[in-house]
């Protein structure tokens, strides 16, 4: 795929700064007070079975029983990351007009955060975290695994027993209507409809080599995403219905609507804010991949850090969803979820999905944030699911790339670039 | 020959172990610049696998493999792949296809002892379903010279349409029916099965957002030197006059007095003796040529094409009546050559997914394709001939009639879920139908397939259903897929697949492939006699 010529950007200015700290502080001020035990942490102290009770709350129930079993980690200092700029100016340029519709959703949005000024007294807070959640930066286009070391995401699906499969994959990701630094901004013409599009480009092993998915997002509430399969070992493009979100992406632990945390239609869902809260976090990964024991979805080195967060329930509409109840813990810093716990419909514990982050860089040079590595366990069945999945943003990718001409050319073992 | 053969086939080896030990260390020999290269730009991957084949069934079905020795299949195959990246718009694609599959004694006694007379029956090669050209299966070179321009040149595939299992407009490239078992992809898939083509293809991007995409491409030419397509009768361009049958090529018995359903005797002469030749295009008339535009109207996906050339598909195929003479005393020599004609076809196809209608969640996805072919060839027959039998048609003295066609064929595919036979309850069940129609317009009593005298309705249905799913974190894979005939004829074809929890690389699957009806001469019946079960052992790299 060609790629077009980006264009430098400027770097910030005095006064951008101090606006971008306003308003994150502004952020932070009017945020809800926090719930739960805020242990006393410090840099440099391990956390242990002999002090478990220190993080108790700050983690999920399949972590604590592991440290109560005997996993071990230390403590480090918070990384602090910045908004971006460009995020910063448009949500003071347009989130005064933004309102919720009579079905939960957006109206006048255009770009940026839609709700920066968060009031605990609000009625609709938490449909609003989620759909600040929805909205947060994610640059104008990343590539998943772009920027680990194969450029590929690597997904180790881990059996009870402790064996191991592997599968490689990218996926690039377009936000076609909120760009803030490639052209044309902040939408592609066009493209005023669509949240976003997903191309899924499977690589090893062999047999799922090539498959491709091309997945698109509507911002119309009641319009299901299309989904597109192209299956090599046809060589056809196939349709798929997007309706049964809940189904397993086996052999992965993840289902549609846990990509990338929670990846639900946000007006399909009843959202409550269940406070701030402080939790445990890894916002600058020492390894990519983390090291691990083989067999083992938690890091052997890593350390963590204390970040505040939302604590934001999502109840689903619809009665037979899979998850009648999902916790997400959405950091205040970046607005990427932490942590995510997940309970099944007997109300029993189901799944733990932590997210890992680590700074990457901007082509113009600037730090940012990406997820880096995500677990996910079934603490029902034992089975779990790594992916490495840093992401390299703004790559500058034409929009014709997700298109179906895409699938059409694809051959086994290609990349798209 | 052999000497050339093995030569080949000694480079070959050569090749292979010099690339796959070149994936870990031997780049440097190629010095820094090279290695650095191999390194960036360059991807490796392939599979080896090896399918081994059992007749089962009860002892009709044994027929044709009737000995101690009931292996109807043990084929090896390696397919290497590579993929180049030269440059973002420049990347080539290129695999080999190597198969060795010793062949058996049980099949070739049993074909001998089922054609009559036996001195022109005569086994395969040995080497018949090996593959070891060193011309590349696949060869393409994708060029991208603007990001709404696509060009792919070099031996390729092309497949249009919607459907799973059996094919309707995936009839670009020919296929190999000689290997795999009929209406089974649960043994070998569609792109298996097909046989590349050298050509050109494109495709530009006029919308993107509508995917608006203008599709041309052109096949000069029909390279398969081995015409495995037209192995059902005859010489089979071999020249020896030796009758030889394949390992799926319908039953023997079914095509002996097919002579007859061309011409009647000579005076005093009432034996017919067939004298078939395969008819191959000459040059520059197997070219084949096709242009396609598919857009989106709101979520509905669809396609309007057009093919025109050298139609290769074996179930396309007739017999045309060249000429009769006299042969030995009592007999009369049909003179018959096996061609299959240039063809038009007008092409559309469909997807959309269906949610809630009227309130009711369908959550299914609704699949189309249709073909038509105007004036499309036939053999045909008047039923009864001389002495009840068929016998050559009044009206059409080469045995040939034309008649628009039009095949289409409606898919629905769901996923659903069923918890009580899922380990896991939200591992969805795939569901697949499909319902594949032909409908012959002006249609005339008598027409026939080129090789049989049953006859074919003005239309001809089948049904197809597929279920298939996982377990155990989809170490265990169920597939099933089945065929229906509405005539009387079915197809079953279940396969559980195991991927060890350990490696991602390793698959064993368990395949059967059944057939059965009322009779072996038609549709999925042709195949009755024929049941077997593989074992299928896939390493992938």
């Amino acid at each position: 795929m060609k790629f077009k010529a980006r264009k430098p950007l400027s770097n910030f200015s005095g006064s951008d700064r101090l606006r971008a700290l306003s308003l994150f502080l502004i952020f932070i001020f009017f945020s809800p007070k926090s719930y739960g035990a805020e242990a006393d942490l410090k840099p440099g102290e391990t956390i242990g079975p002999q002090n478990w009770q220190k993080v108790q709350g700050m983690v999920g129930e399949n972590l604590l029983n592991r440290i109560k079993a005997g996993y071990t980690f230390q403590i480090k200092e918070p990384k602090i990351y910045h908004p971006l700029k460009e995020y910063v100016e448009a949500t003071e340029k347009y989130s005064d007009k933004v309102r919720l519709g009579p079905s939960g959703e957006l109206l006048n949005y255009v770009v940026g955060q839609p709700f920066p000024k968060i009031d605990p007294g609000d009625p609709q807070i938490g449909l609003k975290i989620a759909w600040n959640f929805f909205w947060r930066w994610l640059g104008d286009d990343y590539k998943t695994g772009g920027a680990t070391k194969e450029g590929k995401i690597n997904r180790f699906v881990i059996e009870r027993d402790g064996a191991e499969r592997r599968a490689d994959l990218v996926s690039y990701f377009l936000f076609p209507r909120t760009r803030y630094l490639l052209n044309p901004k902040p939408v592609i013409p066009g493209y005023e409809n669509i949240d976003y599009m997903q191309l899924r480009v499977d690589s090893y092993p062999r047999d799922e080599s090539g498959t491709t998915t091309l997945e698109i997002r509507y911002d119309d509430p009641k319009k299901a995403d299309d989904l597109y399969i192209y299956i090599p070992s046809i060589r056809r493009i196939r349709r798929a219905t997007t309706t049964q979100r809940c189904q397993t992406l086996a052999p992965s632990e993840f289902n549609l609507d846990d990509i990338n945390s929670f990846n639900g239609k946000i007006t399909d869902f009843n959202y409550k804010l269940l406070g701030s809260k402080k939790m445990l976090a890894n916002m600058a990964q020492a390894n990519l991949p983390y090291h691990r024991k083989q067999g083992d979805y938690l890091p052997l080195d890593e350390k963590w850090e204390v970040v505040d967060t939302y604590a934001l329930e999502i109840t689903p509409k619809d009665s037979s969803y899979c998850y009648p109840r999902k916790v997400i813990h959405i950091n205040k810093m970046t607005g990427d979820n932490v942590l995510a716990q997940m309970w099944d419909k007997r109300g029993e514990y189901w799944k733990e999905l932590i997210g890992f982050f680590t700074p990457v860089k901007l082509p113009d040079g600037r730090d940012v944030w990406s997820v880096g590595d995500v677990s996910i366990v079934n603490v029902q069945n034992g089975r779990s699911t790594i992916v490495t999945a840093t992401r390299a943003y703004n790559r500058g990718y034409p929009a014709s790339m997700w298109s179906l001409a895409t699938l059409q050319r694809m051959m086994r073992g290609e990349s798209i670039e | 020959m052999k000497q050339s053969r093995s030569r080949s086939l000694f480079l070959l080896g050569s090749l292979l172990s010099l690339l796959v030990a070149t994936t870990a260390q031997a780049y440097s020999i190629f010095g820094d610049e090279w290695e650095k290269f191999f390194k960036e730009h360059v991807t490796f991957g392939g599979f080896i696998e090896n399918a081994t084949g059992l007749a089962v069934g009860p002892s009709g079905d044994r027929l044709h493999f009737n000995t101690s020795n009931r292996f109807d299949m043990n084929r090896f195959t390696i397919q290497p792949e590579f993929n180049i990246k030269f440059t973002e718009e420049a990347k080539l694609f290129s695999s080999w296809r190597f198969v060795k599959e010793p062949r058996y004694n049980a099949e070739a006694k049993s074909r001998r002892r089922s054609v009559s007379p036996a001195s022109n029956a005569k086994p395969l090669d040995n080497t018949f379903y090996d593959e070891d050209s060193p011309k590349p299966w696949e060869l393409v070179l994708n060029l991208n010279p603007a990001d709404q321009l696509s060009i792919r040149l070099g031996r390729q595939f092309i497949s249009w349409g919607e459907t799973d299992g059996l094919r309707l407009l995936d009839v670009i490239n020919p296929q190999d029916n000689t290997f795999a078992p009929p209406g089974a992809p649960n043994l070998f898939n569609l792109d298996e099965t097909r046989i590349p083509s050298w050509g050109l293809r494109v495709l530009y991007t006029v919308q993107p957002v509508s995917n608006s995409i203008l599709e041309f491409f052109a096949l000069p030419g029909f390279d398969e030197a081995k015409q495995r397509v037209d192995e059902v009768l005859g010489s089979n361009d071999t020249g020896d006059l030796k009758v030889r049958y394949g390992r799926w090529s319908a039953h023997p018995e079914t095509r002996m007095p097919f002579g007859r359903m061309f011409t009647n005797g000579l005076a005093g002469r009432s034996t017919i003796i067939p004298s078939t030749r395969r008819q191959l295009p000459s040059a520059g008339d197997d070219w084949k040529i096709g242009t396609r535009i598919t857009h989106n109207i709101g979520s509905f996906n669809f396609g309007l094409g057009y093919i025109w050339g050298f139609n290769p598909q074996g179930a396309d195929m007739v017999f045309k009546l060249v000429s009769t003479s006299p042969g030995s005393p009592g007999t009369t020599i049909a003179n018959m050559r096996l061609i299959n004609d240039r063809t038009n076809i007008f092409a559309g196809h469909f997807n959309y997914a269906l949610g809630d209608v009227l309130g009711i969640p369908l959550n299914t996805a609704i699949r189309g394709e249709a073909a038509f072919y105007p004036d499309e060839p036939y053999n045909i027959s008047s039923f009864p001939g001389n002495s009840f039998r068929a016998g050559p048609h009044p009206k059409y003295p080469t045995g040939i009639t034309e008649k628009h066609t039009l095949r289409y064929a409606i898919g629905f595919d769901k996923s659903t879920f069923i918890p009580f036979l899922q380990d896991d309850p939200w591992r969805a069940f795939r569901l697949s139908f499909q319902i594949f129609q032909r409908v012959i317009f002006d249609h005339e009593d008598g027409i026939r397939p080129f090789s049989t005298a049953e006859k074919i309705n003005k239309v001809t249905t089948n049904l197809t259903f597929r279920i298939s799913t996982g377990y155990f974190g989809d170490t265990i894979l169920p597939d099933i897929f089945l065929g229906y005939d509405p005539d009387g004829y079915w197809v079953a074809n279940p396969a559980i697949t195991y991927v060890p929890p350990w490696s991602e690389k390793i698959k064993f699957s368990l395949v059967g492939a059944m057939y059965g009806g009322h009779n072996k001469f038609k549709s999925f019946g042709f195949f009755d006699e024929k049941d077997s079960m593989f074992l299928k052992m896939r390493y992938q790299f």
